[in-house]
């Protein structure tokens, strides 16, 4: 894992901080995914493959492709009923799988482009944000009845909820926000303002903390959980997208986006502890309470990163982005096709121009 | 800015289309299915900006961050 081409536009060196047990190829775009402990599986959406990839954790091949609704960006597992829920954007719906025959058995209509999924298992209840719907979706976790649908904002998406409050906190990526739900009452009971591009949410009780991740901000608010404030902007990598609170909640893992790699922060320092070196273009993020391996689906290689996170605490010294060895050499020359026009455009064109190369993708 | 469409996985034609529609994109757009230029260059995630000086050299990487950007594109025009 830490074998990178020579040119990594960011590579971190971790040392002994992690340590890469498997990159596991799993589909076009994998998004959401979660961790099946007791049949030692991760399920993963690939939204672009409209399936959801069944990984075997033991031998790390997919061993299953169960094709869902249209692109599949979020997944959940719920134990107790043995299922697998996907919230299919272009679909409006919520897929369901059994995990045991990995058939297809209901598919629950939600709002319009479904983008975020939270199982709360004690409560038996999923919750699902609506991006253009902004709405959030509360369903029974059994009998999949729909409970009710909460106004959020504009961008609804990923969900996180807090047992302690009776408090659902939804993100909303386009308003740049997040919305405060009563799980007694199913009303909003409060908003704030986050940084732009909020697209992923954690929380940690116990400190009355909710961490919001914002991809175009390229930060983490922290926002209590008492008085709906943002407290503090943490720093992470490149273009953050997931968050997944790790179970023993003394740190949090984000996935960059922009950088490869999988930040770790510290919930009682609130510092950056590192950036491990993960696949291209990373996401969701998923974390094995049997045995604390971190899973990330990796958007950009379409693949499964599994690694075990080495790091006993904060490290002595801080985690820095290494400067990319393209810095200071000529820009190899390219030829590529032109999107609107077909034809080949080599670099000689901006030649003696000052300009930007901005790499991207649709996802 | 020239932007580089990468990692689509699928014919990126649609995919493109329907992404500078949606967000109103217009200008160069090239496209690097394979990622093969992208991989030369050590591209680790998207987005990524490359910026160049006029006599070829690559003078920062990264720059996600509109702040970020400003404040490099603004170095890059007073070299």
């Amino acid at each position: 894992m830490n074998d990178f081409p020579l040119g990594a536009a960011c590579r971190v060196d971790t040392g002994v901080a992690s340590v890469s047990v498997a990159e596991i190829p799993v589909g076009l775009d994998p998004e959401g995914v979660a961790v099946d402990s007791r049949r030692r599986r991760a399920y993963v959406a690939c939204s672009r493959a409209d399936y959801v990839a069944v990984v075997d954790l033991e031998t790390n091949t997919v061993v299953a492709e169960v094709t869902v609704g249209s692109e599949p960006i979020d997944l959940a597992y719920d134990a107790e009923t043995d299922r697998i829920f996907t919230a299919d954007a272009h679909s409006d719906s919520v897929s369901v799988i059994d995990a045991e025959t990995l058939e297809l058995v209901a598919t629950v209509p939600v709002g319009m482009y479904p983008s975020g999924l939270t199982a709360d298992h004690a409560s038996r209840r999923i919750y699902c944000g609506n991006s253009l719907g902004s709405t959030m979706s509360v369903l029974d976790l059994d009998t999949l009845e729909t409970i009710a649908t909460v106004e959020a904002e504009v961008g609804a998406g990923a969900i996180a909820f807090d047992p302690t409050r009776d408090l659902v906190v939804c993100v909303n990526f386009i308003a740049a926000s997040a919305t405060f739900v009563d799980t007694k009452t199913w009303e909003p009971v409060g908003r704030v303002d986050v940084g732009s591009g909020a697209c992923a949410v954690g929380v940690v009780p116990e400190r009355g903390d909710a961490f919001v991740v914002n991809s175009l901000a390229g930060t983490v608010s922290r926002v209590s959980l008492d008085d709906f404030t943002v407290q503090e902007e943490l720093e992470v990598g490149r273009a953050p997208v997931g968050l997944t609170v790790a179970p023993a909640r003394d740190r949090i893992y984000v996935s960059n986006r922009g950088a490869g790699t999988l930040s770790v922060l510290g919930v009682a320092d609130r510092v950056q502890w590192a950036q491990l070196p993960v696949g291209e273009g990373p996401g969701g993020i998923a974390v094995d309470p049997a045995d604390g391996r971190v899973y990330v689906a990796n958007a950009g290689t379409g693949t499964l990163t599994v690694l075990e996170d080495r790091l006993a605490g904060a490290p002595a010294v801080p985690a820095v982005e290494e400067r990319s060895p393209l810095i200071g050499e000529k820009l190899p020359a390219f030829s590529l096709v032109d999107f609107r026009t077909g034809e080949k455009r080599s670099s000689a064109e901006w030649a003696e121009r000052k300009y930007i190369v901005n790499f991207f993708a649709s996802w | 800015m020239i932007l580089v469409d990468i990692w689509e996985g699928t014919d990126p034609g649609p995919e493109v289309e329907r992404f500078c529609e949606m967000w109103g994109i217009e200008g160069t757009i090239l496209l690097d299915p394979d990622a093969s230029y992208a991989q030369q260059l050590g591209i680790r995630g998207v987005p990524t900006n490359v910026l160049v000086d006029s006599d070829g050299t690559v003078v920062d990487v990264g720059l996600v961050r509109i702040d970020e950007l400003e404040a490099a594109v603004a170095r890059l025009v007073d070299r």
